[in-house]
Formats: structure tokens, sequence, C-alpha cells
């Protein structure tokens, strides 16, 4: 019986020996990496952190395609490269990081798995994207507009967008002999039967609304006629309504036949998704891409992501936390990548059309009560900056306003006044259930009681926030969204024009005329002078309250064999790309790995 | 006739769960139609949508529907992945969770049985004492923690297998690719496990070793190890049968969180996933399989007692 015991132990041991060393070290195509999901991500609404939008529908200031814009009226453009941080200098010098990769010239071949943060639902480009399929887009996509390293737009899959001169109308050109992953043509009627369907779109076309035509001129040629000039429309494509795919997949929510660098080979979803090579890639000719494969893993948990990429069964992966990323920039053997273009805002918004936040005193006493620097050191790890706005402060199109500083003492005053006039200030704070998001409400709803706000959460169903937005069901909201490149693109979401959109039904004069002013126009300074008078109104009239932006820890960490995520790539025109944008989104088309 | 009677048990525990978890997702805060019109629905797209669900009928129709389509296998399409029934996304995440949860009771056996039999032998020797403090902390020790510990020595530090599970080959055509992945998180959920069945298994053997019948066997000089093998055993596992099949249950539940340490797509994170995003349909057939694979488990222990007993098999004669 003893002896049995320990031959059945031996032989137990043996198998987990055996299964153990099974897959070789270097067997690395079986297991390599795999990731996770974590925090997360969110477009246009109130789920969580990190979220990135991913380029689902960012644009950028203008340019040119090869004419036209005028970018240089004086303005800085936006501080946008992303950087390898090594210590806390670079990490506050945002975009001045060296590039990093000197790794030496590029090298084809490899696989790699990439941990994500969310999972996708689907890849109907005719719908609101799931930012876990964004996520991918970097890889199955190349828009039809790309950002440069000044965050101008440049034609990629489109040879060029052509305005008339008040920019009524937009000629797409496009480029000849590009087809997509099913050997399908990339002509003017597949581009025309793709923004046909965002446009009519019901859950997406309020970004086309502006739009009152789309027509084939010839093979190559698409005219997009507008309602009223729109001088930033090209940045409409840098984002979702750029993603070509095969007119007969328009709508398919299972898969996507796009024309970008690698081809969808496997989505599973809770999983993740595998995709391989395009052999038929139309930029082949410039040895692109490098990888062979690429598996995109969901992983869930930070600790998770963290060991993975400690023992080398991923490669990378996106929106690390705070903490982490404070630990890896310590760290020789990990790089950390900083988006610090697009990244998303922590806000509340406030129903202004609801009591309390109907009275702008109960507004402001908000904004007075809030101490953001208190938030940002002890939930960010100090990584993140106070927001005034929508608008970074790195961007061309900042200006400083005079937002309502941390004064708990004027607050308490504001609230007294209302209090004597209307009665108590009590809301409810409309919250999905994410628990960091949740601590950091929790503390502010602390903040606001010092000065006499009571405040409750209460939770909402997970991605039930624009729903609740919409049809106005609330009176406050946790959310992240906004920072885009180029702010044009969230135009509707604070334009009287917005309708349901219009997420805080504020109705305002001056945000109306400023944020008309930049869209209507080329001129940079122009365009500075009608979003400055924009963030004056929002901060006078208070209809959000502004945390943080977010873009000191949307990033992605590697290993340091990974290149080209974080450092500029090649556009087709030869520029430079911009290498990460809408937090830690970025293109796989010049990824390589070191052999 | 035991397995009729089994078999309309088994329907009226299915049609009890189901109803009430129908009737739950029903009464949830969300309006199904809503989720699937997505962002910026018109009232007549919801409409539409409430129209082609049969969302407008009432809820005994609907169960009803739901009912005879799911004995049918028919647990309908997914309402946020278009393009998906909640058959393709189960039948993706199952076998995996199906796979952890043998491979742990297997694990959990493996060790339990033979340190049980041990400790049993010699109550109060060494082996029982450190089995007993090993149990005790064993159970402490919550599978989250245990699992994040397994993985940094075996995966981080020593780089014995990996600390998440990816591209997972089956079983059947590379076993060892498959063990390779599977056998941390199946340890980290048979650990919890082999704490209660030593403690059962233990104690049962005990209790048999004192009975008239086994003490003949000893007078009669047969060896101690076909004694406990023939004689003890069998008649002691009965308490530990009836563990490892109400364990099913808690398996799903202890799976989910192995599931989310080391990323498996199986059927506990499918189960929260569908929750949070309110793809009622999912969680709705979820449930009903896993009430119908607790049952038809609880039934073949049931099935066990008959062999493992011969009292029992008698008297259901």
């Amino acid at each position: 019986m003893g002896r049995r015991t320990r031959i059945l132990g031996a032989i137990a041991s043996l198998a987990l020996v055996t299964a153990a060393c099974g897959g070789s070290d270097d067997d690395s195509s079986d297991d390599e990496p795999a990731a996770t999901e974590a925090a997360d991500e969110s477009q246009a609404d109130g789920s969580d952190p990190d979220s990135d939008d991913g380029g689902g529908d960012e644009s950028a200031p203008e340019s040119d395609g090869d004419e036209s814009v005028d970018t240089d009226g004086g303005g800085e453009s936006s501080e946008s490269t992303a950087a390898p941080l090594e210590d806390d200098e670079q990490l506050t010098s945002e975009g001045e990081g060296e590039s990093g990769d000197a790794a030496g010239d590029p090298v084809a071949g490899g696989e790699i798995t990439w941990g994500l943060t969310n999972d996708g639902t689907g890849f109907n480009t005719t719908t609101a994207v799931a930012p876990g399929t964004i996520r991918l887009m970097g890889a199955l996509s190349d828009p039809l507009v790309s950002l440069d390293v000044n965050a101008d737009w440049v034609p990629n899959l489109a040879e060029n967008l052509t305005p008339n001169e008040d920019f009524t109308a937009w000629t797409i050109t496009l480029r000849p002999g590009v087809v997509f992953h099913d050997g399908e043509p990339v002509d003017a009627a597949a581009v025309a039967a793709n923004l046909e369907a965002y446009r009519t779109s019901a859950t997406v076309g309020f970004n086309f609304a502006n739009v009152a035509s789309i027509e084939v001129v010839d093979d190559l040629n698409v005219l997009v006629t507008m309602l009223s000039p729109w001088a930033a429309f090209p940045f409409q494509f840098v984002g979702q309504p750029g993603w070509m795919v095969s007119p007969s997949t328009i709508g398919q929510n299972d898969t996507f036949v796009g024309t970008g660098p690698f081809m969808l080979e496997s989505w599973t979803p809770g999983d993740g998704a595998r995709v391989v090579r395009n052999p038929d890639y139309w930029r082949a000719d410039e040895g692109l891409p490098y990888l062979d494969a690429i598996n995109f893993k969901y992983l869930v948990d930070q600790t998770v992501k963290r060991q993975a990429l400690e023992a080398g069964d991923v490669e990378g992966y996106i929106s690390p936390g705070d903490e982490d990323i404070v630990d890896f920039l310590e760290d020789d053997g990990v790089d950390v990548w900083i988006g610090t273009a697009g990244a998303n805002e922590y806000l509340w918004l406030l129903n202004t059309a609801a009591p309390p936040f109907d009275d702008l005193r109960v507004r402001r006493a908000m904004a007075h009560a809030i101490d953001r620097d208190f938030l940002i050191e002890n939930f960010r790890s100090g990584l993140t900056e106070p927001a005034d706005g929508p608008i970074n402060p790195a961007s061309r199109w900042f200006t400083e306003t005079d937002y309502p500083d941390f004064d708990p003492d004027a607050a308490a005053a504001l609230v007294a006044e209302y209090e004597a006039e209307v009665g108590p200030v009590e809301f409810e704070l409309s919250i999905e259930p994410n628990a960091s998001v949740i601590e950091v409400a929790e503390v502010m709803m602390s903040f606001l009681a010092d000065v006499g706000i009571d405040g409750e959460l209460k939770e909402i169903g997970q991605g039930q926030s624009a729903i609740t937005a919409i049809q106005d069901d609330y009176q406050a909201f946790s959310w992240f969204q906004f920072g885009a490149p180029d702010p044009d693109r969230d135009y509707v979401f604070f334009h009287s024009a917005g309708g349901l959109l219009n997420w805080s039904n504020l109705v305002s004069a001056e945000i109306d005329a400023g944020l008309d002013q930049a869209r209507q126009s080329d001129d940079v300074a122009v365009r500075v002078e009608g979003y400055g008078q924009f963030l004056q109104a929002l901060a006078d009239e208070v209809p959000m309250l502004w945390v943080d932006h977010l873009n000191g820890i949307e990033a992605a960490v590697t290993i340091p064999e990974l290149n080209g995520i974080g450092t500029p790539g090649v556009l087709p025109d030869g520029s430079p790309s911009l290498p990460m944008t809408d937090g830690s989104f970025f293109s796989w088309t010049g990824v390589w790995l070191e052999q | 006739m035991l397995i009729l009677r089994r078999f309309g048990r088994l329907a009226i525990v299915f049609v009890v769960v189901t109803f009430f978890t129908f009737f739950l997702l029903d009464r949830a805060p969300v309006d199904i139609a809503e989720v699937k019109a997505g962002l910026n629905a018109t009232p007549e797209n919801v409409a539409a949508i409430r129209a082609e669900l049969g969302l407008d009928d009432p809820f005994l129709v609907r169960y009803l529907r739901w009912l005879v389509d799911a004995f049918q296998l028919d647990f309908g399409d997914s309402i946020v992945l278009d393009g998906f029934t909640s058959w393709d996304l189960i039948s993706e995440a199952l076998p995996k969770t199906l796979e952890l949860m043998i491979l742990a009771e297997i694990i959990a056996i493996a060790i339990a049985v033979p340190l049980a039999i041990a400790s049993a032998r010699r109550p109060g020797g060494w082996i029982d004492r450190l089995g007993s403090t090993s149990a005790f902390g064993l159970l402490a020790l919550p599978s989250f923690v245990l699992g994040i510990y397994l993985s940094f020595l075996f995966g981080v530090q020593l780089g014995w297998f990996p600390t998440i599970v990816d591209d997972l080959p089956s079983i059947f055509s590379d076993p060892f690719g498959n063990l390779r992945q599977m056998l941390l998180p199946s340890i980290t959920l048979a650990l919890n496990l082999v704490a209660v069945y030593l403690r059962l298994l233990r104690s049962d053997l005990i209790d048999t070793l004192q009975e008239d019948y086994v003490m003949l066997a000893q007078a009669r000089g047969l060896s101690d190890r076909r004694v406990m093998w023939r004689h003890v055993l069998r008649p002691s596992s009965l308490n530990l049968t009836t563990a490892i099949g109400l364990n099913v249950a808690g398996l799903i539940g202890g799976a989910l969180i192995i599931e989310v340490l080391f990323a498996i797509n199986g059927i506990g994170r499918l189960a929260i996933q569908s929750v949070i995003l309110n793809d009622f349909a999912v969680v709705a057939a979820i449930v009903a399989i896993l009430t119908v694979a607790y049952v038809v488990v609880n039934f073949v222990v049931d099935v066990l007692y008959t062999v493992l007993d011969p009292r029992i098999r008698h008297g259901a004669r």
C-alpha cells in the first residue's frame, strides 16, 4: 500500500514535470503571449477609465492632403508623440522622449501575443463599435486618413481629399489597384457604399449629420457634399468612418474584410482574435507589414497582465494600471509608451435641464468643491493632469480659462445661497459598476458633502451609459470621453444641434458660435479663437465637472524587443505618423520584433 | 424505474430554475430592445426590435416559447453579439470549463485519497498531522491568492507553465500542450478541494476501520492493503462521493475566479460577461445548461451509491 502510494506520487510528479516541459521554451509560437483586459475604455460613455475610443471617431487638426489647409497659423501642434518613458523627467515632458527604438533596421517575421483591455462585440462598422474591437482596427484597417506627428491629417488609404473653395464639398480620390482582403477593389463605389451606410446608420450617423449627399464621380472619385462648410471634415476619416470594408460585408458583425496590413483569421468572443499578414497588402512593396501574425488576447486583471508580461507570455499590453506604470518606469526590461494625444477626460456630466443642476450656482459650487490635485495624487499616482475642459493643454487648440478653482468656502457660500432660496442640494450620480471608478466618485462625494451637497451613487448596467444619457435619465453621470486631437470630433456633444447627444442639455449661443467658427474655417488662428470661446463658455456655465486628462495613464507596455509602437511610422506620402492617438491607439503596420 | 423517477425530478428542477431565472431577467431594469438597438436608436428602431424578439408577448408566452426552443438546444441569438447564437458562445466556452473541473477533481482525488488512507491508518501520526495542517492551510487560502502565487512561482519565476491559457489545443490531439496550459489552473482549483476531501474521507475511513467486519477480516489474516482497498475504502467513500457531486456547483463558482486568473475563456467568465453586458439570452442558456449538468451529476452520484455500498444496492431492489 505504502509502496503503491509512492509509485503513484512518482508518476504524478513525472507527469507534472513532463507536462511542464511539454512545449519547450522555444516553441514560442504555441504558447506565446496572451493578455488580459483590464481597466478599459469607453467610447462616449461612462464606462471606465482607460477608455479608448481609439480612433473610433477622432479627428485632428487640420491640414492638407495636398493643398488647401493652412496648418501653421502659429499655434503649436498637439504634442502627441509617444515616448518610451524611462524616468520621471520624461514622464513629465510628453512628446520629448527620444525615439528609443535604436534596435536597427526593421526585420520581417515573428508572431506576438498582445494583451487587450476589453472584449469586442463585433465588426459592424455601421453601428457603435466597442473599444475592444477598435483596438483590432490598427491591424485590420487602413483608415482613409491618418494623423502625422503634428496631428494634422494626411491621406492614407485615400490618395487625396480635396475641398471646394468654401468647404461645402470634398472629393475623395482613391488609389488605383488597392483591394480588400477578399480581393474586391477599393473603388469609388465601395467607398461610397461604406460612407452611405455610415451616414444612414441610426446609431452612428449623427457624426455625418452635416453631410448632404455622397456620390460616385468615377471609378476613383467620390464627392461628399455638405449642408454647411466643414473644413475639418477629413479628420472624421481617421476613425470609424474611415474604415472601409468589402461592400458585400457592410453591416456584418462577425467578420471584417478590410484593407489593413493584417487579415482576420479568427475571433472568439470573450477570448481574443488572431490576425495574419495580408499577402496582398497595398504597401507590400515597402516590406509592410513586418510581423507574420498577432494574437490578441483579452485579459481582465492587471495582476494577470503583468505576470504574463514578466513570464514572457505576452509581448505587451495596453492600459496598465497607474501603479504598474510607475513600477515599469524603473524597469529596464519593460518599455512604457504613453500616448499624449487624444486621451479621454474623466468628468461628471451635469444634466442642466433638471434640478438641482439647472441652477448655475450649484454647478459652480460643485466645481469649487472638488480637489482635483488630491484625486490625481491618490488615485492616478500623480500621472494625469487636472482638466478644465475637453481639450488637453498640450493641444494647439487649448486656451486657458477661469474654470472654478478648488475653493470650499466659495462652494459652501453658493450652496448656502441656493439652499436659502430653493432647499437642500441633493442628487444622484449614475455610474457603471467599476470599482476603481466608484472609489474616485465616493471621494468626490465626500468633498461635496463637506460643502453641504448630498450625493448618492446610482449604479447602472455596464454599457448603459450612453443610452441613459441620451434619455436624459440622470442628474449627474460619471463619464469618460473627449480629448480628440481635433476637437471637431466632439462637436455634437456640446453643440445645441447635437440634440440628444448634447449630453448636458446646455444650450449656449457662445458655445455654438465657438464650435461653428472652429468647424468652418481652416485657419488655425480662427479655429483657436473659436475653441477659446467654446472653452471659456464651458468654464462659465460648468455643464460638466472636469477631473483630469488621462493622457498620463493611457499607455502601452512592451518588451524592449518589440519595436514600432510609440514611435512614428511612415505614412504613404513618406511623412512620419502620429505614433499613438486617442490614448494608446496605434497602427500595427510598422511594428516589428527583434529576432 | 429509478432512472424515470430521476428524469422526472430533473424536469421539475429544470422548469423551476429556468422559470425563476427567466422571471428575474424579465424584471431586470434594462430594456433588451434598447440594448440591441444601441446608441441613438429611435423609438421606432426599439419598437421594431421589440416586435422582432417577441418582447411584447406576455411573460408566460415568452417563457414557454423559450422552453420549447431550449429542449431543442435552441437558446436564441446573443443580444449583444450580432451573428452569434447563445449556443455558439456556450459551446466555445463549456469544454474548457468542463476540462478544468474534471482535471481539478482528478487532481484533488489523486492527492486526497492516498493522504486520507495514510492518515487513517495511523491517526495522529506525522502524515495525519501534516495532512490536517496543510488541509486547513489550503482551506484558509482563497483560490485567487493561491492562483497568483502559483502563477508567479511556476510561471514567472520557474517558467515551467504559461501564466495564461491561450490558443488551447485539444487534450485529445495534443495532450501535453493542453496539460501544460491547463495544469496550473486545475491545480489551483483542486487544492481547495483536497482539504475537504481529505478531511471527509479520513474521518469515514477511521469509522469504518472500527467496524466488526473489518476486524474480522483482519483476524482472518488478510493483509492491511487488501482490507483497506477491498473492505474499507468503498463503503467509506459515500460522503466523499456526495461531496464530489455537490461540489459541481461550487466548482463552477470557483472556475470563474480561475478563469479570470488564467485568462480562460470558460463558462464562468462568459456568464459574468453576459450579465455585465445584459446579454440575457446567453445568461438564460447558461443557467439552463448548468442546471441540467448539476442534476445529472448528482443523479450519477446516486447511482454510484449503489455501486459503492452493497446495502444500498440491496435496498434498491
